[in-house]
């Protein structure tokens, strides 16, 4: 080991989460370029958890496990929730061209058709082997892309009761096929144990779960085909702040609601 | 890493698998493995009985909603889902938003200690070793470890110097290190 000794008590605050302002900013550079340190980093995330170890306790009550599983049951498996990365520096120059969150969603939607695509051609490929399930599969990529790019497509657009600082929510929904993809944007931080629940409000019946999504630290976020019942007619979606855990119907007032356009 | 460890590691590995694919039973069965010990970190940071619970079932529902949050290549699930609830239980403590995501954790741990039959013995390892500190040195660690204190407010509450409570960290973590790699 030869991790570089004026960084091994500061790697060891950082690997605790406790260090802070410069000297935190200092080992961050460093950790960039040094493969040593960063090992070593790694080894003391390991000796952290050991601390953690070192705890006994009393075993958690009987009714925690019966409310988990009740959150999970609640909450089936669904599409896991990709936040929209920060877009790299040297693309930031060119994406100021377009000026409005839009104009940005058009672009991730068109990403998205494009990553789907490559799926597609790749599915065909092994379609071709002649496997059943292969085929399945290479006929639901092609009726997500049909659907994404079909002219009955309907587009909702979601805004804010308070229009500072302008949150913004765009749906794009075929309800045929159930298949929605769901951009955020300006969406504000939420305090710890709550989440944003999106909502496919129908024209009849009651509103049903369309994702769970916090935003990442630029107010962004994105659902993109989460379990959704085929052929419901959407007479909007709506966004209501829930629980961490997600609740089977809304649970407070909408803060978003949408229209079509 | 023995076959009994590495059978050890897999089995975590396969019921996140499970987990990925929707398998509640997968759930239950790690959450009998592992509440434990994330209910006693939370219980630890927290001291409250109802809080300590909610922590609990933050980190296994995190767990559900991002099974790839948790890569078991990179790392142990009982240490990661350790180090999670102590970093959610003092985020609650200090009542602000969760500072990391939950994939940037990595937890390394000697696979051995994750056997079963060596998990008992393990744990008086460590145990012995937090004992065998000097109070000084247990107490900056704990201070940091389960109130999230910076070396700054651990000098401040003590009236040691700073270097010395830097010190006594580092060189506590070592000992914890080396007691698990007899």
């Amino acid at each position: 080991m030869s991790v570089h000794e004026q960084f091994a008590e500061d790697l060891a605050l950082y690997a605790l989460g406790t260090l802070q302002g410069q000297e935190r900013a200092a080992i961050e550079t460093h950790l960039k370029g040094c493969a040593d340190c960063r090992a070593e980093l790694e080894r003391l995330g390991g000796d952290v958890a050991l601390l953690a170890f070192s705890v006994s306790g009393p075993r958690p009550p009987a009714r925690s496990k019966a409310r988990l599983m009740a959150a999970v049951a609640s909450e089936p498996r669904k599409v896991p929730i990709r936040e929209v990365k920060p877009l790299r520096s040297s693309w930031r120059t060119w994406f100021s061209v377009f000026e409005s969150a839009g104009a940005v969603a058009v672009v991730v939607m068109v990403l998205l058709l494009v990553r789907q695509n490559r799926e597609l051609n790749r599915q065909l490929a092994e379609a071709r082997s002649g496997s059943a399930v292969q085929q399945e599969q290479l006929q639901r990529a092609k009726e997500l892309v049909a659907s994404l790019i079909s002219p009955d497509a309907v587009r909702y657009t979601l805004v804010a009761a308070k229009t500072l600082p302008q949150p913004q929510g765009k749906a794009l929904y075929v309800a045929k096929t159930g298949t929605l993809v769901f951009l955020a944007s300006n969406m504000p931080a939420l305090p710890p144990q709550k989440t944003y629940e999106l909502w496919l409000i129908p024209t009849s019946g009651s509103p049903i779960p369309a994702g769970l999504f916090r935003a990442n630290a630029q107010g962004s976020a994105a659902i993109v085909r989460p379990q959704l019942p085929v052929g419901v007619e959407a007479k909007t979606f709506a966004i209501t702040v829930e629980p961490e855990s997600g609740s089977a119907a809304p649970t407070t007032q909408p803060i978003m609601v949408g229209r079509q356009g | 890493m023995s076959h009994a460890a590495s059978e050890a590691v897999s089995t975590d590995a396969m019921l996140v698998s499970a987990i990925r694919a929707g398998d509640q039973s997968a759930m239950a069965q790690l959450y009998d493995k592992y509440s434990g010990i994330v209910y006693s970190v939370a219980l630890r940071v927290l001291g409250d009985t109802g809080a300590a619970e909610d922590i609990l079932q933050e980190v296994f529902m995190q767990l559900w909603r991002n099974p790839d949050g948790f890569d078991a290549t990179r790392g142990s699930l009982p240490g990661w889902l350790a180090v999670i609830a102590r970093n959610r239980a003092i985020d609650s403590l200090r009542k602000r938003r969760p500072e990391d995501e939950i994939s940037d954790v990595v937890v390394r741990v000697e696979p051995d200690l994750l056997q079963e039959v060596e998990w008992k013995r393990s744990l008086e390892k460590i145990r012995g070793a937090m004992g065998g500190m000097s109070a000084p040195q247990r107490s900056a660690l704990e201070m940091s470890f389960f109130q999230g204190l910076t070396h700054q407010e651990i000098a401040e509450k003590t009236g040691e110097p700073l270097g010395t409570i830097k010190t006594r960290i580092r060189a506590g973590l070592l000992v914890l290190r080396k007691a698990c790699q007899r």
